[in-house]
């Protein structure tokens, strides 16, 4: 498969700030690959997407895949919508995944596959795709303990 | 104890506000404008003598709404040796800094804020407000089409983190229902407040779940005012006609996570944390001396955080504090058994002017001059305002 071109990236992300700092990020999205730079020089995650490392301020930085595990972090159900045109039918969920790469390495996602009641501060989760008006995002659902 | 050369060399000499209203059909800048010439007749100088200006906004440099550019503009001033847009915290800290350094002599510092469309359905309903915020610059890497950035400059991480606060510290609402209370409480005694009506306990826990387990009763009140302020050297402050109030000391927080909130930096390293220990750092008065007390509420997760980095209890116990410090038969917090908290009501009763009401009140109070709410014998007062993540001051007023 080959990779998107950057017109491409902005085609399909035609609502989002795409940028030189987090184009690759998100052509990693269209392929249904979560990145997140990482330092070449001493392997520390970088979030935010940005060009420098702030432990060692080596530019070597280049986008890498996570492992997709993680732990729940924080949460908060939103149960009224800002747009006055578009109530909520369910509350929305957004939650901060802590992923297991870094201490502190957080995204800001949904976690699917489980009732907002039976979610727990730190509780294991793993990476899954929803698919959102013709567009594929990154999601989190319980980990399967087997 | 840090360097502190600015102690008591910056005042207060002139005051100015708005009337606040859920409408006031009005423009930023027109908002800012009344607040501004307001301050300059209260301090009873000539607009041609004002060379700095603080303007309104978090984008430093930033042109319209009610920016420093367009605020000299309009007010048809000549020269200035200064000027920078601020919010929040930020404002004060900025333009007194900048008196300071002798960058300016005479500053106006203006903070007029309007009931945004993001605040509220029915703002968002009025075309102005929507077209405004469609191309509001908030100065961030924002892209509302990925929800992997909803939350640079946003609220509903503070629900989340009140949660994370209740089970890292084993508490309930108790703190926040306090703190929420206490403000529309003392609001009762403001006549500008928007929510005049006191609130019960029950109240509280009765009121509309927002962002779960945030509340309506948790956020402050999106609102039109304005309010501004002049700000001069103790040493031209001594030949104008208003009671000085001095900048004892102040601090400026800020921590490597100030855009992307899930980052939050913890109990320990937030900015909050980072401001009051500058502040403490600076100061020759401590906590002991304070007599009034303004937490930022815009919500109440901010005035609860911000009241344990302030060091009246310790990281997590504020709801200890809270419980050992209310007056029930007023529905008050009085701190250490004599420091009222956010008179006026702050942004949960007055409304929300981010926080440039809390500082407005401060320096009124410590003037001496507001009638039936006046604390008597106030002499200091602390103000903090900002948020866990970009520029809270921590600053001390004095008379």
């Amino acid at each position: 498969m080959t990779e998107p071109d950057d017109l491409a990236v902005f085609a399909h992300f035609h609502d989002v700030r795409v940028d030189r700092d987090n184009i690759a990020h998100y052509r990693g999205l269209m392929r249904s690959r979560l990145l997140v730079n990482r330092c070449n020089e001493c392997g520390h995650w970088i979030y935010p997407h940005r060009p420098l490392c702030p432990e060692c301020l080596s530019f070597s930085v280049e986008p890498a895949e996570v492992s997709g595990l993680g732990r729940l972090y924080m949460w908060t159900l939103i149960h009224q919508s800002r747009d006055p045109d578009k109530a909520l039918a369910t509350p929305l969920l957004a939650a901060a995944i802590e992923l297991v790469e870094q201490p502190g390495l957080r995204y800001l996602s949904r976690v699917v596959g489980c009732p907002p009641e039976r979610l727990r501060h730190d509780m294991p989760v793993q990476l899954t795709w929803i698919e959102e008006e013709g567009r594929r995002w990154p999601a989190f659902t319980p980990l399967d303990m087997g | 104890m840090a360097r502190n050369p600015l102690r008591d060399k910056v005042a207060i000499v002139g005051i100015g506000s708005t009337r606040y209203g859920r409408d006031l059909g009005r423009s930023e800048l027109a908002l800012g404008l009344e607040a501004a010439v307001a301050a300059i007749r209260d301090a009873g100088i000539s607009p041609g003598e004002v060379d700095g200006i603080c303007g309104t906004g978090m984008t430093p440099l930033a042109m319209g709404g009610a920016g420093f550019l367009s605020l000299q503009g309009a007010l048809g001033i000549e020269r200035c040796t200064w000027g920078k847009n601020g919010w929040l915290g930020s404002a004060l800290v900025f333009t007194v800094e900048a008196v300071f350094s002798g960058l300016c002599d005479m500053a106006l510092l203006v903070q007029a804020n309007v009931r945004g469309a993001n605040m509220s359905r029915s703002a968002a309903r009025d075309p102005y407000r929507a077209r405004a915020a469609r191309y509001a610059d908030v100065g961030g890497d924002v892209g509302l089409g990925d929800f992997a950035k909803r939350w640079i400059h946003s609220g509903e991480p503070y629900a989340a983190i009140m949660r994370r606060y209740m089970h890292d510290f084993g508490v309930g609402k108790d703190a926040f229902a306090m703190m929420a209370v206490n403000c529309r409480a003392q609001g009762t005694a403001n006549p500008e407040a928007i929510l005049r009506h006191p609130l019960s306990l029950a109240d509280y826990e009765a009121s509309r779940t927002i962002w779960d387990p945030m509340q309506i009763a948790d956020m402050d009140v999106p609102c039109d005012c304005a309010e501004a302020l002049v700000i001069t050297t103790a040493e031209r402050a001594r030949d104008l006609r208003r009671k000085p109030v001095y900048v004892h000391a102040m601090s400026l927080g800020g921590t490597r996570i100030g855009e992307y909130y899930e980052n939050f930096a913890g109990w320990r390293d937030n900015s909050f944390q980072v401001a009051h220990r500058g502040l403490w750092e600076r100061s020759e008065l401590s906590l002991a001396d304070i007599d009034l007390f303004y937490p930022y509420d815009g919500y109440t997760m901010d005035a609860v955080a911000i009241t344990e980095a302030a060091g009246y209890c310790g990281i997590g116990e504020a709801t200890d504090l809270f419980r050992s410090s209310w007056d029930a038969s007023r529905n008050l917090l009085i701190l250490d058994g004599r420091v009222p908290v956010m008179t006026g009501g702050g942004g949960l009763s007055q409304g929300r002017a981010g926080g440039a009401n809390l500082y407005a009140e401060a320096a009124r109070q410590l003037r001496g001059d507001l009638g039936e709410r006046q604390v008597p014998g106030a002499s200091a007062a602390l103000v903090s305002i900002g948020s866990f993540f970009h520029d809270p001051s921590a600053v001390v007023l004095r008379a």
